[in-house]
């Protein structure tokens, strides 16, 4: 493969929005370790700011991206390819030739919204966590876990994807061990092997898949390739049932672990609670909908009679979550562990919706994935402050917040209103979906999941009204404060909460705001009809 | 044998350039260092007519320099690198040839490739290994460039106490360069025997250079003398080698009188007949040798002594260029002569083999406090994820999927010398400080020198896997590899039909799965430590250049032969030695 050829693949948006932030963070991290004491203190704001900056670019290319573009059109449309569905045979945009591996990204109405989502967050919770010990290190990791997740979202070729769902978790890993709480050593490490164990599960998926596609007329040293579309528009692409149930099970393994669903959630707790504030904001905007993502990608769109055969199982994980995290989160005393099981909750949500198998089901699970993106990293942020100002997390120890820090409160309210469903809230609109949708499918089982979110709303409101209102004009500062005034938030935490909180409120009132809510949809509506059940089988 | 035959002939030169180069640095190495000013006085009364012959005398100041060694052999091995290479893309030398020894006299030429006299074989598959083979040794030259101390009895960073010991400077780099002497000669002598082994196409010459590396690194092994466990452990890997070596032999000498020809082609034909009962008890018999060199359990229990108490170079050659030697002989016995067999009884062995031996590895180096002895159980674990790629090749037979997985092999040996090495040497340059043995002296490395830690964590997750590096890559290659020999032919409606119709092999794949996902939990720990942990040491490591210009290639290295063009460039020549291998 030629140099040039290189090039020319950098000139595919899709690609630039990989590979930016990635070599941009490279480069930065580079620069301030080079220089001497003197300059490194000189240097840490302008790499800052460039940092955001570079963020902020992003941000606009994946908005510019939106706007120009109508997602959803066809099934099986990708758009902004950089190279077309027969073309990884001529190899005009393999990486590694000798065993199929091409770079091959495209963008559809399914990772369009993962995609601004991770542009949007990445900026935010650079803002929030501003001033970070050692900035110049802590947002360059964060900038290179935006390309690494951008890859994630739009890359079509599965080797490159499972590079990138893997080169997520460095970044990660060490924003928890430098920048996270007391047990920080324990959840990094957990947080590590518990999901590169589970993806290695779906690896072992993703090679059998490989093997049974079959590019012979490429002249590799198989005759497999790693392509997705090409395994996705192939007529015999694995025909042994059995094999497809195997490959399926495999897969659901290493997504429901990135999800994650019950049994295999318990790194998230541990995660989040002693990952810094901008850590838990993307580790719940963005990386737990890498699994919901891959699952809706590989699994279901690949896979869907194994849908309608293990749809006992993905309903009973999604209600088994579902109601075990409410349950938990009754009983617990730290906040942002609190918030961690609600994301537990919300993604049994996701499963449910899935396994309705109704466009409107299928929609509010993408929904679902999207507004717990805006909601969630609220909920962490304001977490962050409340620990940052107060410097604890425990609930009970705080009585009477709004009075102190009147600014926290009220974004505390709108992000537990927007996690418990309230109407007019983007949360709302999904659960709403995905219930109407479990209606259709069967029928008063609809009650198991409504119920449940009764649950839902009464940890949020107990904890609120101990938190913030309880106590009046008296209020009990907790003990670890020693003495300190108790402060508002600042201007750039207020500023990346006042964002997202807007997001979530217009979100509720319009949730095709950007055309979000019409191209999921869209795409929900087209997988049902062409790969789910197919116009054949369909009378 | 007429000796000027050896050389008369131009296609011997030709044929065997890296081999030569290798035999010229040896003598080279022998010589220079003993150059000084040794005069010869001519016996003529009243006359003191002195005429200099060179060798023994005064050493001239370059002679005595203790870098020359190193210098000397890191170049051989250099040479021999580059010729290797540049013969295999057809710009000397020559591609593709053999060496025969017909009449007593050494024939080369590629008309000698079908004869049955046949004892060394230039193709794709021995050039690659013997580019390997070179490549770990030279970036272990170029570690040892400034360590080695001249006084054995003094830890090698305390500089006031070696000034306290040696009073004459001159004397203490006259040693210095000694003992680097000697530590280059058996450097070059195992290079030798390794491309003799990778060469050879008879199994007599495969034991003799099996034997060659093999003595040489057992005393390798005991040079790390400033550590009281160094000897012990060279006595101890060379004891147990010996034994290995022993009923290798015995098993070697039971194939010759079943077959009467040691050649790999007619032992090939003749098993294809079927073998007898004595034949089958050999072939076991040199799968405990070569299981010993590749370190498979239960033939594995040297190994950990032997790791840690060598230096971090030396263990690095041991865990690389040595093991894939073992790879090599066991691939041209197993390959090369029992695959046209049906049956392969051996596959079966092999695979339980290959599953006891990852799995022990990875639980033991679990709980390994002692990083060197950690890796060693790491390397032990690869040798089993290799062992099951044999394994599947053996109930695969030949075909497309068995050369997958014979490439995937190869690439993999190929890019163990880039992380294995590279985390060896990372303790070679803590050992420059008399640390690196425990986990302790790990602590805070990221705050003492981040650029050896960002590569010490690369080298730890290319180990595990991870991707994007070249562990990953060459991991995966080995397990789609035996998963597409199971897969092609599945058949059933039913998940529990289809779990009845997959073979056995498909098992130990997953095997390999969950023992990476195991394997992690030590690897990590060693990032963790490095980046987290508190350190009371705030010293700078050493300075060590050579060391660290070796580290940083090992860790160019593991990313680029991960992703990208470098990759395929890699993944293109190690399914040409494949291809070579399967003839």
């Amino acid at each position: 493969m030629e140099i040039t050829e290189y090039i020319t693949m950098l000139g595919n948006p899709l690609t630039v929005l990989i590979l930016l932030p990635i070599t941009g963070a490279l480069l930065l991290m580079l620069v301030h370790w080079l220089g001497n004491d003197e300059r490194r203190e000189m240097l840490a704001n302008p790499i800052r700011y460039t940092n955001l900056g570079i963020a902020l670019l992003m941000f606009v290319l994946a908005t510019f991206i939106g706007l120009e573009e109508k997602f959803g059109l066809a099934w099986g449309e990708y758009l902004y390819q950089n190279c077309e569905i027969g073309a990884v045979s001529t190899g005009s945009c393999t990486l590694i030739s000798s065993i199929g591996v091409s770079w091959h990204v495209g963008i559809d109405a399914l990772s369009f919204p993962m995609v601004w989502l991770t542009t949007l967050l990445i900026p935010i919770s650079m803002v929030v966590e501003w001033d970070a010990k050692k900035g110049a290190y802590f947002h360059s990791l964060i900038l290179m876990m935006e390309g690494a997740l951008i890859g994630v979202f739009v890359s079509l070729d599965l080797f490159v994807f499972y590079v990138f769902w893997e080169l997520t978790l460095i970044p990660m890993f060490f924003l928890i061990l430098m920048w996270g709480g007391e047990d920080r050593r324990y959840a990094a490490q957990k947080f590590f092997i518990y999901t590169f164990a589970a993806s290695v599960f779906m690896l072992a998926g993703i090679l059998v898949m490989y093997f049974n596609n079959d590019a012979s007329w490429v002249g590799n040293i198989t005759g497999k390739s790693f392509d997705f579309v090409l395994m996705d528009t192939s007529t015999n692409f694995i025909e042994a049932e059995g094999l497809r149930s195997i490959v399926f099970l495999l897969m659901l393994i290493g997504f429901a672990t990135k999800m994650p669903s019950v049994p295999v959630h318990t790194w998230l707790p541990d995660a989040h609670v002693q990952a810094p504030t901008a850590g838990s904001m993307l580790l719940a905007g963005v990386m737990l909908k890498m699994g919901a993502y891959g699952f809706l990608r590989l699994g279901v769109t690949l896979f869907p009679d194994q849908v309608i055969e293990f749809q006992t199982l993905l309903i009973v994980l999604g209600m088994v979550s579902l109601v075990y995290g409410a349950v938990v989160c009754l009983g617990q005393v730290n906040l942002k562990r609190m918030v961690a099981y609600s994301s537990v909750s919300h993604m049994g949500l996701i499963f449910l919706g899935v396994a309705t198998l109704q466009p409107l089901g299928i929609a509010g699970a993408i929904f679902m994935m999207f507004a717990h993106g805006i909601i969630s990293p609220l909920l962490f942020a304001v977490c962050g402050s409340f620990k940052h100002h107060y410097h604890t997390l425990e609930i009970d120890s705080m009585r009477g917040l709004a009075h102190h820090s009147p600014w926290m409160s009220a974004h505390m309210m709108v992000g537990w209103m927007g996690s418990l469903g309230l109407p007019l809230m983007a949360g709302f609109v999904a659960e709403v979906a995905i219930l109407i949708a479990f209606y259709m499918a069967f029928g008063w089982w609809v009650l198991l999941p409504a119920v449940t979110l009764i649950v839902t709303a009464t940890y949020y409101l107990w904890s609120m009204q101990r938190t913030i209102f309880e106590g009046g004009g008296e209020a009990q500062l907790p003990p670890t404060m020693h003495d300190e005034e108790p402060r508002d938030i600042t201007w750039h935490e207020n500023t990346g909460m006042l964002i997202l909180g807007v997001l979530a409120v217009i979100y509720g009132i319009y949730p095709d705001f950007f055309g979000m809510f019409e191209m999921m949809s869209d795409w929900a509506t087209l997988l049902v009809e062409n790969a789910i059940y197919p116009p054949e089988v369909n009378p | 044998m007429n000796l000027g035959a050896l050389f008369s002939s131009v296609n011997m030169a030709s044929t065997l350039i890296p081999e030569w180069i290798l035999l010229l640095g040896i003598v080279a190495i022998i010589i220079v260092p003993n150059l000084g000013k040794a005069t010869f006085r001519l016996p003529v009364p009243g006359k003191a007519w002195r005429i200099p012959y060179f060798i023994g005398g005064k050493r001239f100041a370059f002679t005595s320099d203790p870098r020359l060694p190193s210098a000397i052999a890191a170049f051989t091995l250099f040479a021999s690198f580059i010729t290797a290479l540049l013969s295999q893309m057809g710009e000397i030398g020559v591609t593709e040839s053999c060496v025969a020894i017909r009449d007593g006299v050494a024939r080369a030429g590629p008309e000698w490739c079908s004869d049955g006299s046949m004892i060394l074989q230039i193709d794709a598959f021995s050039r690659l290994m013997g580019m390997i083979f070179t490549a770990a040794l030279l970036l272990a030259v170029i570690a040892n460039w400034d360590r080695l101390p001249a006084t054995p009895h003094h830890r090698i960073a305390l500089k006031t106490q070696r000034d306290e010991v040696v009073e004459s400077r001159r004397l203490h780099r006259l040693l210095n360069n000694r003992r680097q002497v000697d530590f280059a000669l058996l450097v070059l002598m195992v290079a030798l025997g390794m491309s003799t082994v990778a060469l050879s196409a008879n199994l007599f010459m495969l034991f003799v250079g099996l034997e060659l590396a093999s003595m040489a690194s057992y005393v390798l092994v005991s040079f790390n003398k400033e550590t009281q466990i160094g000897p012990e452990a060279g006595v101890k890997y060379f004891i147990v080698g010996s034994v290995a070596s022993a009923i290798g032999l015995y098993g070697i000498s039971m194939l010759y009188i079943w077959n009467g020809d040691l050649s790999i082609s007619s032992l090939r034909s003749s098993w294809a007949d079927g073998p007898n009962g004595m034949a089958t008890i050999g072939l076991g018999m040199m799968l405990v040798a070569f299981g010993f060199k590749v370190s498979a359990v239960p033939f594995h229990f040297a190994t950990p002594d032997a790791y840690s108490g060598a230096s971090g170079p030396v263990a690095g050659v041991l865990a690389t260029a040595s093991k894939a030697m073992g790879f090599v002989a066991l691939m041209r016995v197993l390959i090369g002569i029992t695959l046209a067999d049906d049956g392969s009884e051996w596959t079966i062995l092999i695979g339980v083999i290959a599953a006891i031996t990852m799995t022990w590895g990875n639980l033991a180096a679990l709980g390994s406090r002692n990083p060197k002895r950690m890796l060693a159980y790491s390397s032990v674990a690869h040798a089993g994820y290799i062992l099951a790629g044999i394994a599947a090749i053996g109930a695969l037979g030949p075909g497309e999927g068995s050369e997958l997985i014979a490439t995937a092999i190869i690439f993999h040996l190929a890019v163990l010398v880039t992380f294995k090495l590279g985390a060896f040497l990372v303790i070679a340059l803590l050992e420059c400080e008399g640390r690196g043995h425990e986990l302790e002296h790990y602590h805070g490395l990221a705050r003492r020198d981040p650029l050896i830690a960002i590569s010490m964590m690369i080298f730890m997750l290319a180990l595990a896997g991870v991707p994007p590096l070249a562990g990953f890559l060459s991991k995966l290659m080995m397990v789609s590899g035996i998963i597409s020999s199971t897969v092609g032919d599945v058949a059933g409606s039913s998940l529990s039909e289809t779990m009845d119709s997959l073979s056995w092999v498909f098992w130990l794949a997953i095997l390999i799965f969950i023992n990476s996902a195991i394997s992690l939990f030590y690897y990590l720990r060693i990032c963790v430590v490095m980046f987290y942990d508190e350190t009371d040491r705030n010293l700078r490591l050493s300075r060590a250049p050579m060391i660290r210009i070796a580290i940083m290639f090992c860790t160019m290295g593991a990313i680029v032969f991960g992703f990208g063009i470098l990759a395929d460039v890699l993944a293109s020549a190690a399914h040409d030695a494949a291809l070579a291998l399967f003839g």
